[in-house]
Formats: structure tokens, C-alpha cells, sequence
């Protein structure tokens, strides 16, 4: 035991050597680690108007990063087989696995596909191009609500890879046609049961939609009532908690604020589990092609979208991935039972409540974040 | 003279050079992001330089967190001592050849992940669990079961820094002399007052350390609070893991843990000297 003591001497806070050492090193470190913060990035350099997509690095070749189990099985061999691109496929499962690669911008790829409000956190820094229309021809098989929508109108960063909604899974044996909004909450099966996404603009839109505002509202009043709505909730709620997939799948959560994506995997593995967009509305959320500043290869990658954009393959992509899509040209090759889920493809009056996560600036989405810190610590 | 010092310092480096790359810079990193402005930007944290996060995170909103982490890492303490104490008199006065057997059985579940140990809790804590089954038997079950309760999180956290305890209470015991036991009770004391005034003192050194060595990384833990407590169950740790992972604010992060930091070092400098004969 003479050893262990010796080592653990080493912690004592009040040895002078120890702490001079410490002090010198510190003061040492703190100029070479100056670095680590810098001036914030803006978003400079050609954001008006696309230039030509080329290829920096001529080569038949494209590296794509995508989520896992994203894609249909013949749209990357469809896509070599058309252009004789050979595709490099990587896989992540959070947006902030891939945000650390492309931040870092020496990542290497030229296609990745974050959601929306990671599109946000992108374009804010700066870290991706504007696409050349010219090179993308099938951008017009797009609906119309994917070229207005807010988070990029008009596409000039990004083309939308699948879309869901942020709405209510449920246990029917629990809950049975009670859940039709969020009043569910209030139900007594519910009760200590449940659970809202930590994420702090689904989280709010929760507090928003059922107030009756806007669940894209620069109000900083609105923001603040929908916050103390929240902090009420709260007591009758189990857990604030994005993994939803894994408690609803065991019934230990019976109703959960969750991706219709992620609501569609529980209920695949427990047939138990429905899913319902609420009475008050909702999101929309949408997964992204785009392409990194620093894409060696950004030719072939707006070939690539030019190829996703095809009504077949499309229509093979959303079959396959069982998520929207965004293409109208597919609509009519897409399998019916799909088409026709209106958890899957809402119908026109609910879409009208099922607003995409409008980008409302650094500021604004600054309030929302302090509001959700308030929410979970209050 | 040279020589000597070269020498010395020669020795030094190896460990100085781990220590300045691995934990002085990441620290001095994480100093200088309590600083900074935070950017809704994939950078986090920017120039200007300012006192924001400090003053957010000092805000009376975040006292209940607080409170609330303290009393779970007291709680944890207070339960890894009277779990640990026993146990760690048992082995050192009973165990006899088996103490490095059961030292090692102490030992034993470190060496499947931490990660995996707390959802088998949470398999075993939730409404249709092994506890609420059993529990049920004698009428004490709980719908839903006792996840997401204040009792999960302090379960896991004794469940999971108890050897921190045993440990060094093990070496406390190990050089406690039992003759003054005997000597106790030959004078006249009764169990009780041998306890407190023998063996207690006796034994100080270790209970300080163990207390120390569970009371602070307790403090500090978020993923047991993050899968076995509910709503109300957040701590300055799993608040800490929101602010970076959520990326909504890595300044207030840092700031928040800076101030843990400093609320360690007070501790470690009030414990003072009584326990470093262990630890």
C-alpha cells in the first residue's frame, strides 16, 4: 500500500510544488490553446449566386454520407450503373456524429444528409455550397412545398432526401382512440408515463401549438408563456428524452412526443405502438442532400441529386426507407398502403398545420434554447 | 548542478507531459469556452470574450439543481458508508485467506461496462421489473414501476461508486488495531460507546477518504441520472451533458463546470489533512 499513498500524494492541493508547476503549465497552455476560441465563422464567399458544379478533383468518384438503413438498395449500383460514378457510402446515426466530420471540413465528403435544423447550424457558419440548378434538371419534380419551404426557400443549399413529422406515439392497448391531442398528456394512464423530445424547438412547439401560437414565433412573450405551459407539463410527464424508440418499444413509456421516423421503428418491432399527429398541429421535419464547402468531388454529387430527383428512383427510395417523399414526380410508382397512410402523407388540411422549423436567426434561437434550459432545470 | 536538475526533471517528464497534454489543456480549453460568446453556429463558442455564461449559470433558476445534486451525492454517500463499512470490517476481521477473493468479488462488476450495468437497473426497476414483481407480493408495488424516481438515481449511483467506498475503508480497517477493541471492552465500554469513540476514530481516515472519493464523482455523474431518474430528476452534471450535446449553449457548459471544479477544490481543501494517510 506505500505506493498507493506516494501516487495519491500527488492530488494534495495544498503542496506548493505542485501547484507552482500547475500554474506554470497553465499559464503556458493558455497561450497555446488561444486558438481553441475564435471569431464567429460567417457565412462569406459565394452565397450569391451558384457557381458552375465541377469537381475539384476529376475523378469518377463520390463520397456520400448518410444515416443508417437511409436508402433503397439499387439506388447507388442505379446511380453507377447510369453515370459510371463508383460512390464511397458512410454511415452515421446522430447529427452530431456528423456534424463533428464536417466541421471539421477536411472530412472528404461531398454529399451528406443532416436534418433540417442542423441545415440551420450549417448555413449559419458558412460550411456549404449553393447548388448549380443548371446541373440539377429533376429539381422541377419537386413539390412545391419543398422549394417554399422555410429552412431553405428555393433550394439553394439543399434538396430534401425524405420528410416526417413530429407528432404522438402511443400505446393503443393503453390509451386506446384517446389520443388525438395533446390533452392525451392529461390522461391518467399517461400520467408519469410519458415523454416530450429534448430538443429545444420540438419541446417548445409543445407549449406554442397548444397556447394556439405559432410554433415558429419570434415572440419573446409567447416563447416565455409557452415555457411556463411546459413547466406544468412537466409534473405529469415521465422523462424528457429523445431515445424513444427503445422505451416505447418495452411499453415503459406509453405516450411520447417523437419522429413519425422513429415512431414507425417502434411500432415495427411492437405492433402495439401507434402513431397520430396531434389535433394542435405539429412540425415537419426533413432530412437533406447537401454538399460541404470543401466537397472534392461537388460535380458528381449534383448528379447524384439530379439522379435522386428521378421519378423511379424516387419513388424506389421512399418505397424502400418507408418515410415522405418530397417528389411529386414519384407519387404515382409509390406503393399505395403507403400513399395512402395519412401518418405517412397527411391530409391537405392537416399539412396546413404542419409547418416546417423555420431558421429565426441566432438570436431568436438563442431565446428558444434559454427557454428549454428553463424548462428542464425549472 | 545542471546534471541534478536535468535529471529531476528528465524523471518529470513523461508524467508532465502526459498531465500538460491530457488534462491541463483540455482544462485550460474548457476554462477559456466559459468565456467565450456562444455561437447558434456549428463553432459553439466565439470571440468576444465575456462574463455571460457565469452570470446565467449563478442565476437563482439553477439552484434547485443544485440542491438537488448535492442531496443525491450526499444521499449516495451516506449509503455507499453504511453499505461499505460492514462489508469492508467484514473482509479485513473475518475474511481470513478469502480477502483477496472477496476484495476481487468487490471489484468484479467493474469489469463489464458501467453503461450496460445501469439498463440492466433499469430492466430490473421498471413497472413490469424484477423489484415492482416482487414488490407486488407484499403489496409495496408502484405503477410504473420505481424508474424515474429519486430512489433509482441514488440506487445507481451507490450501485456504482460502492467500491470507491470499500476500498479505501478496506485499508482503514486492515490497520485498525483490534486489540484496542478488546482493550475497550476490558475498561468497561459497552458496544455502542466502543464504536463511536474507538473504532470510529480509529477508522476516520478511511471513511474520509471513501466519502471523498464517492461524493465527488457522484456529484459529477449524468448517466444515471439520465437513464434511471425522470423529469425532475436532472443534476448540474446531466445539465452540464445538455449544454454540449444539445449544442444549445457550450459557454454556460463550461462555465457550470468550472464552478463544479471549483466547489471540488473547496472540498478537497477543507477536507484537509486527515485523510491523506489513505488516500
Amino acid at each position: 500500500m506505500a505506493d498507493q499513498v506516494r501516487i495519491a500524494r500527488l492530488w494534495d492541493v495544498d503542496s506548493p510544488r505542485v501547484t507552482r508547476r500547475t500554474m506554470l503549465g497553465s499559464m503556458a497552455f493558455f497561450a497555446l490553446a488561444a486558438c481553441a476560441v475564435g471569431p464567429a465563422p460567417t457565412n462569406s464567399g459565394g452565397t450569391d449566386g451558384a457557381g458552375k458544379a465541377a469537381n475539384l478533383v476529376d475523378e469518377p468518384r463520390l463520397n456520400f454520407y448518410n444515416w443508417t438503413d437511409y436508402i433503397a438498395p439499387e439506388t447507388l449500383p442505379g446511380f453507377t450503373a447510369v453515370t459510371g460514378i463508383e460512390v464511397t457510402y458512410d454511415n452515421f446515426s446522430t447529427n452530431d456524429e456528423m456534424e463533428a466530420k464536417i466541421a471539421s471540413g477536411q472530412a472528404g465528403y461531398d454529399l451528406v444528409v443532416p436534418s433540417d435544423n442542423f441545415l440551420r447550424r450549417f448555413l449559419r457558419s458558412g460550411l456549404l455550397q449553393p447548388l448549380d440548378h443548371d446541373a440539377i434538371p429533376n429539381l422541377a419534380n419537386l413539390e412545391q412545398r419543398f422549394v417554399e419551404a422555410e429552412y431553405d426557400p428555393g433550394n439553394r443549399y439543399s434538396v430534401p432526401w425524405a420528410w416526417g413529422t413530429t407528432g404522438l406515439a402511443y400505446s393503443k392497448s393503453q390509451l386506446g382512440d384517446e389520443v388525438t391531442g395533446f390533452d392525451a398528456f392529461d390522461l391518467p394512464a399517461a400520467r408519469g408515463r410519458s415523454s416530450i423530445l429534448d430538443e429545444a424547438r420540438d419541446g417548445m412547439a409543445i407549449g406554442l401549438l397548444k397556447l394556439g401560437h405559432d410554433p415558429n414565433t419570434t415572440d419573446a412573450r409567447q416563447i416565455d408563456d409557452a415555457a411556463n405551459f411546459l413547466l406544468s407539463l412537466k409534473k405529469k410527464l415521465g422523462q424528457i428524452n429523445s431515445d424513444v424508440i427503445e422505451p416505447l418499444t418495452s411499453g415503459q413509456v406509453r405516450l411520447a412526443q417523437a419522429y413519425s421516423g422513429d415512431a414507425f421503428q417502434a411500432s415495427d418491432a411492437n405492433d402495439d405502438v401507434g402513431y397520430v399527429i396531434p389535433e394542435e398541429g405539429g412540425l415537419s421535419y426533413v432530412d437533406l442532400l447537401v454538399i460541404p464547402k470543401d466537397a472534392p468531388h461537388a460535380g458528381n454529387a449534383h448528379r447524384f441529386i439530379d439522379h435522386v430527383l428521378g421519378a423511379e428512383t424516387g419513388a424506389a427510395l421512399s418505397n424502400a426507407v418507408r418515410y415522405g417523399s418530397p417528389n411529386a414526380a414519384a407519387k404515382p410508382l409509390i406503393d399505395k398502403d403507403l400513399l395512402n397512410d395519412p401518418a405517412v402523407y397527411p391530409p391537405a388540411e392537416q399539412l396546413a398545420k404542419l409547418p416546417f422549423t423555420k431558421d429565426l436567426g441566432g438570436d431568436v434561437e438563442a431565446l428558444y434554447a434559454d427557454a428549454w434550459t428553463k424548462v428542464k432545470t425549472g | 548542478m545542471l546534471r541534478r536538475w536535468l535529471k529531476a526533471n528528465g524523471l518529470l517528464a513523461p508524467t508532465g507531459i502526459w498531465l500538460g497534454l491530457f488534462l491541463i489543456a483540455p482544462l485550460v480549453v474548457v476554462v477559456e469556452f466559459s468565456f467565450a460568446t456562444r455561437d447558434t453556429g456549428v463553432a459553439r463558442a466565439v470571440l468576444p470574450w465575456t462574463t455571460q455564461a457565469y452570470l446565467t449559470a449563478l442565476d437563482p433558476a439553477f439552484l434547485p439543481i443544485f440542491g438537488r445534486t448535492l442531496a443525491y451525492a450526499g444521499a449516495t454517500t451516506v449509503a455507499c458508508l453504511l453499505l461499505g463499512f460492514p462489508l469492508a470490517w467484514f473482509i479485513s476481521r473475518h475474511g481470513g485467506r478469502y480477502r483477496t477473493v472477496l476484495l476481487a468479488a468487490v471489484l468484479i462488476p467493474f469489469w463489464s461496462s458501467y453503461l450496460a450495468r445501469i439498463y440492466a437497473w433499469k430492466a430490473l426497476l421498471d413497472g413490469e421489473g424484477l423489484v415492482n414483481t416482487v414488490l407486488g407480493w407484499v403489496g409495496l408495488d408502484r405503477d410504473g414501476g420505481f424508474l424515474l424516481t429519486h430512489g433509482a438515481v441514488v440506487l445507481g449511483l451507490t450501485y456504482g461508486f460502492l467500491p470507491f467506498m470499500v476500498l479505501p475503508l478496506y485499508v482503514a480497517c486492515e490497520r485498525f488495531d483490534f486489540r484496542l477493541v478488546e482493550a475497550s471492552y476490558d475498561l468497561g465500554h459497552g458496544r455502542v460507546s466502543t464504536f463511536f469513540r474507538i473504532v470510529l476514530p480509529g477508522v476516520m481516515s478511511g471513511v474520509l477518504a471513501g466519502s471523498l472519493l464517492v461524493l465527488v464523482p457522484a456529484a459529477g455523474d449524468f448517466v444515471t441520472p439520465k437513464l434511471l431518474g425522470g423529469v425532475d430528476q436532472s443534476t448540474f452534471g446531466s445539465v452540464i451533458d445538455d449544454q454540449f450535446r444539445g449544442g444549445n449553449n457550450w459557454p454556460l457548459g463550461s462555465a457550470m463546470a468550472v464552478l463544479l471544479l471549483v466547489l471540488v477544490v473547496v472540498v478537497l481543501v477543507l477536507r484537509g489533512r486527515r485523510g491523506e494517510d489513505v488516500l
